[in-house]
């Protein structure tokens, strides 16, 4: 894809301090850059700051030093450009499906009526027709990632950021959930930033995938991924497939092992 | 049996019903067995002739006079209790300051048995509304304002995330956020607080008032109508019964995802 740069990263580094404790620097220099339509995933261990990166783009923290541009423009805070499907449970569960889709449109002002059918096109294209009325304490939990999704689909951001959106389900769940996600981004054409432990689904959805060192988290590799699209669930069983994975394995063992003596 | 049983068990409102109508005649019967071993009616009287002794209070207008003077005056100071309780619990939470000096004071006022300060409020605000009315508050009041505190403390903070993502300002992020999660803790306070307010009421109308069921109770007893005391006191039972039922329906209401 040769379009323009909608995210672009530069020398981002975050250093946590605490109180009576060391400081841990997470992150050291990360410099990249997302293209227009373009689905890019960034791997590592636990520990390597990619979380952090991702609230940094979404500007929930601050980072200690770098910036991050959105079409040119430094962002310093949230902003309806970008939005955030969280990993864990972050509906109301005192709102129903639609209310919940419609929130960030209601957040923004938009008048009930009109956020209510935006909130509807997404609920569709997310395959939730039927549950508008529910809770979420009733729905299973590929469910409600759905409407996690739809909820940050609906205010049309420019870029969807999602912190391992899939972890807390089940194997099977998750792949249906990630066809399911590329399907939405086929037909949603989202720039996409996607943060993941499993190299398998970072692979299986991206077009790059971004390989993070442990603490404090550096770019280790980037790692185009030519392989076809539409892409179904066959192409991970792919000679491929399965050696891109493996590369990417044996670029992060070296980290887990190392992360797995320090406790 | 077992069928009966198995109805009984059920989540329905009818099983529900059938259930409260089960207890009750259990304890009628039981009162009714003990009152025929204990003969002296000084201290024990069935429940026929309480339930006369009610029937008569109604009749007279007794019960009316005092229902009004205990009705209104709980009800008024028990709502002012919630709305101190909830602004006072919105200022400890929304400082840390204000919560680590108050906060101190507040919980050695809550373990002092305010109760026993009732002669004192009525040598201050004399025999009537204001006293019952000082003293409902300062018994009622702290049940709220710990669980309003913890509710809006207790916050997801995941859910602050989100809201903070979707460029949330801080007033809707207390709007959709804090305060809808806090709803029902602070709703399972008011439910204490209301308990708290009907034992308040009674003291203080026990040390200073001409009317009231606290009063009517206190009369009784001192001329040994004990059928008369405890007819007053199952209808402040079942005030009490009827507060809790409604606020643990309004509770389950508030957070159904709570139970499932």
């Amino acid at each position: 894809m040769s379009n323009a740069i909608r995210l672009r990263v530069e020398g981002i580094g975050k250093v946590f301090t605490r109180r009576d404790k060391p400081s841990v620097e997470a992150l050291r220099g990360i410099d990249m850059t997302v293209a227009e339509g373009e689905f890019v995933s960034i791997v590592g261990a636990s520990g390597s700051g990619k979380s952090t990166l991702l609230r940094i783009v979404d500007g929930l923290i601050a980072p200690t030093g770098g910036r991050v541009l959105v079409d040119g423009r430094e962002v310093d805070r949230p902003g309806p450009d970008r939005a955030m499907v969280f990993q864990q449970d972050s509906l109301l569960p005192w709102k129903t499906v639609v209310e919940n889709v419609a929130y960030g449109l209601t957040l923004a002002g938009v008048a009930k009526a009109d956020a209510h059918r935006t909130a509807q096109r997404f609920i569709d294209i997310a395959g939730l027709q039927g549950f508008e009325q529910h809770y979420p304490h009733q729905l299973s939990g590929g469910m409600r990632q759905r409407v996690n999704v739809a909820r940050a689909l609906a205010v049309d951001p420019k870029i969807l950021l999602l912190d391992e959106p899939f972890a807390a389900l089940d194997a099977q769940t998750r792949e249906i959930m990630q066809t399911e996600l590329l399907s939405i981004w086929q037909e949603t054409r989202k720039t996409v930033l996607l943060i993941t432990h499993q190299i398998d689904e970072a692979v299986f959805l991206s077009d790059r995938v971004i390989v993070f060192s442990a603490r404090p988290g550096t770019i280790r590799e980037e790692i185009p991924v030519p392989l076809p699209r539409p892409r179904s669930l066959h192409l991970k069983r792919s000679p491929e497939f399965v050696a891109l994975v493996d590369r990417i394995w044996t670029l992060i063992e070296e980290e887990v092992r190392a992360g797995l003596k320090q406790g | 049996m077992r069928r009966l049983y198995e109805f009984l068990e059920q989540d329905t409102r009818a099983a529900g019903f059938a259930r409260v109508a089960l207890s009750t005649v259990l304890v009628l019967l039981i009162w009714q067995v003990v009152s025929m071993l204990v003969t002296n009616r000084l201290l024990l009287v069935p429940p026929a002739e309480v339930a006369v002794a009610l029937a008569g209070e109604v009749e007279q207008g007794a019960m009316w006079t005092n229902a009004v003077a205990t009705v209104t005056a709980v009800v008024t100071s028990f709502m002012v209790s919630v709305a101190i309780g909830v602004a006072v619990g919105l200022a400890l939470a929304s400082s840390r300051m204000l919560s680590l000096t108050g906060g101190p004071v507040l919980s050695a006022l809550n373990s002092v048995p305010i109760i026993a300060l009732a002669p004192l409020f009525i040598a201050w605000l004399g025999l009537g509304f204001a006293s019952k009315f000082v003293l409902v508050i300062m018994v009622a009041v702290f049940p709220v304002v710990v669980t309003t505190e913890a509710g809006l403390r207790a916050t997801d903070k995941q859910l602050v995330e989100a809201a903070r993502s979707f460029n949330a300002t801080p007033l809707q992020i207390f709007s959709t956020v804090t305060f809808p999660y806090a709803l029902p803790f602070i709703v399972s306070g008011i439910r204490v607080a209301w308990a708290r307010a009907l034992v308040g009421i009674v003291v203080a109308e026990f040390f200073g008032s001409f009317a009231g069921f606290g009063f009517a109770i206190l009369s009784a007893s001192q001329t040994f109508d004990t059928a008369r005391v405890l007819g007053y006191v199952i209808v402040l039972g079942a005030m009490g019964l009827a507060g809790s039922v409604l606020f643990a329906a309004l509770e389950r209401h508030l957070a159904p995802w709570r139970q499932e």
